[in-house]
């Protein structure tokens, strides 16, 4: 299973509406497996959506029990495949960076507490509620499904748009 | 080649088209804007720009087309020729942070807590002061975002600041802002 390389604005993939996936079969599988692959091997990466990999579908794969900020509270690592927000509560501001947009940071108001259903890699329908860090990562993730890059969200300009801050 | 160059300033009595005016000459001799930053300051409005010019430049060129500019458009430019060693980009080491300042507004609030954050190599990326509340009750506010060195948490930096509380009479926060990649 290959790591593959994440696509870079202005990359048209990234700016476009991705398909539902009709069928879990090898290739979406397939697909999974490299998400997964290049998720790990992206130093703290918490999370990789289909269309970052050149896939225009609606999948993606999140954990953030691996990082400080999510080890507390997380589902563990989540294959979400046509994933739909079911419920959006509070909100709270976060400096996000992307990996397609490498050496930029902003801040980006985003939901504490989601309510969400999906479809998993075993074809099985699933709802779950996460809160905090992984909540932020999942609608940072689906939001690439519908062509929609954090810079689309800065919240504030006055201390947003800070240039080439460290990840972590 | 390493491509020139210059840091330019301008701060003129704000009205809308300063940047355009600016921008316009910028692009007129070829230069490319890099890096900016561009704010309000009281009622003036003030850019600080890196530029590059992808082949040899001379600065004289800047300062002239911006001499026009001072001319028939009243802007106020300053031009630097910017060293190799200054365009590099060292990228800092430690945590993260957002130190926020105010009180009643008195002399050396900017100068006691920088000096202190100075001395422990806390390295400050981003910093923004304003005078508010009433000319009887002036309120100082200052915010900055700052590296801390490798091995100081942001308690540290809490408490390397605490003693300026009491001495400025001013209200002091640190908070962590944990950029995240995703």
């Amino acid at each position: 299973m290959p790591v593959r390389t994440i696509l870079q604005f202005p990359h048209p993939l990234l700016k476009k509406m991705c398909r539902r996936v009709e069928r879990i079969d090898s290739e979406i599988l397939e697909l999974v497996a490299d998400l997964l692959d290049t998720m790990r091997s992206g130093p703290g990466s918490v999370g990789v959506a289909a269309p970052q990999i050149g896939a225009s579908l609606r999948l993606c794969v999140v954990d953030v029990s691996m990082s400080k900020l999510g080890r507390e509270s997380n589902h563990g690592l989540l294959v979400l495949i046509n994933p739909e927000i079911l419920l959006g509560e509070g909100s709270a501001t976060m400096r996000e960076g992307c990996m397609s947009i490498p050496d930029y940071t902003g801040d980006v108001e985003r939901s504490t507490l989601i309510r969400l259903s999906y479809t998993d890699a075993h074809g099985e329908q699933q709802e779950l509620e996460s809160m905090g860090f992984e909540a932020v990562a999942i609608q940072h993730e689906m939001d690439h499904l519908d062509g929609v890059l954090f810079l689309d969200r800065i919240a504030s300009l006055k201390s947003g748009l800070f240039r080439r801050k460290r990840y972590r | 080649m390493i491509k020139p160059h210059f840091a330019v300033t301008v701060i003129s009595k704000d009205r809308p088209g300063i940047v355009a005016d600016t921008a316009e000459v910028l692009l007129r001799l070829g230069c490319n804007v890099e890096d900016s930053s561009c704010t309000m300051l009281g009622g003036d409005f003030a850019m600080i720009l890196t530029v590059s010019h992808p082949k040899p430049f001379p600065k004289s060129r800047l300062v002239d087309e911006f001499r026009h500019l001072h001319e028939s458009a009243g802007l106020v430019a300053h031009i630097r020729s910017l060293s190799e060693e200054e365009i590099k980009l060292s990228p800092p080491a430690g945590e993260l942070c957002l130190i926020s300042v105010y009180g009643a507004d008195r002399p050396g609030i900017v100068y006691r807590v920088t000096r202190e954050l100075a001395d422990r190599r806390v390295s400050i990326t981003d910093l923004n002061t304003r005078l508010v509340g009433t000319e009887t009750e002036p309120l100082y506010v200052m915010m900055l975002e700052a590296y801390l060195p490798e091995g100081m948490s942001v308690e540290d930096a809490e408490l390397l600041l605490a003693g300026l509380r009491g001495e400025l009479n001013v209200e002091i926060g640190v908070r962590a802002i944990n950029p995240v990649s995703l």
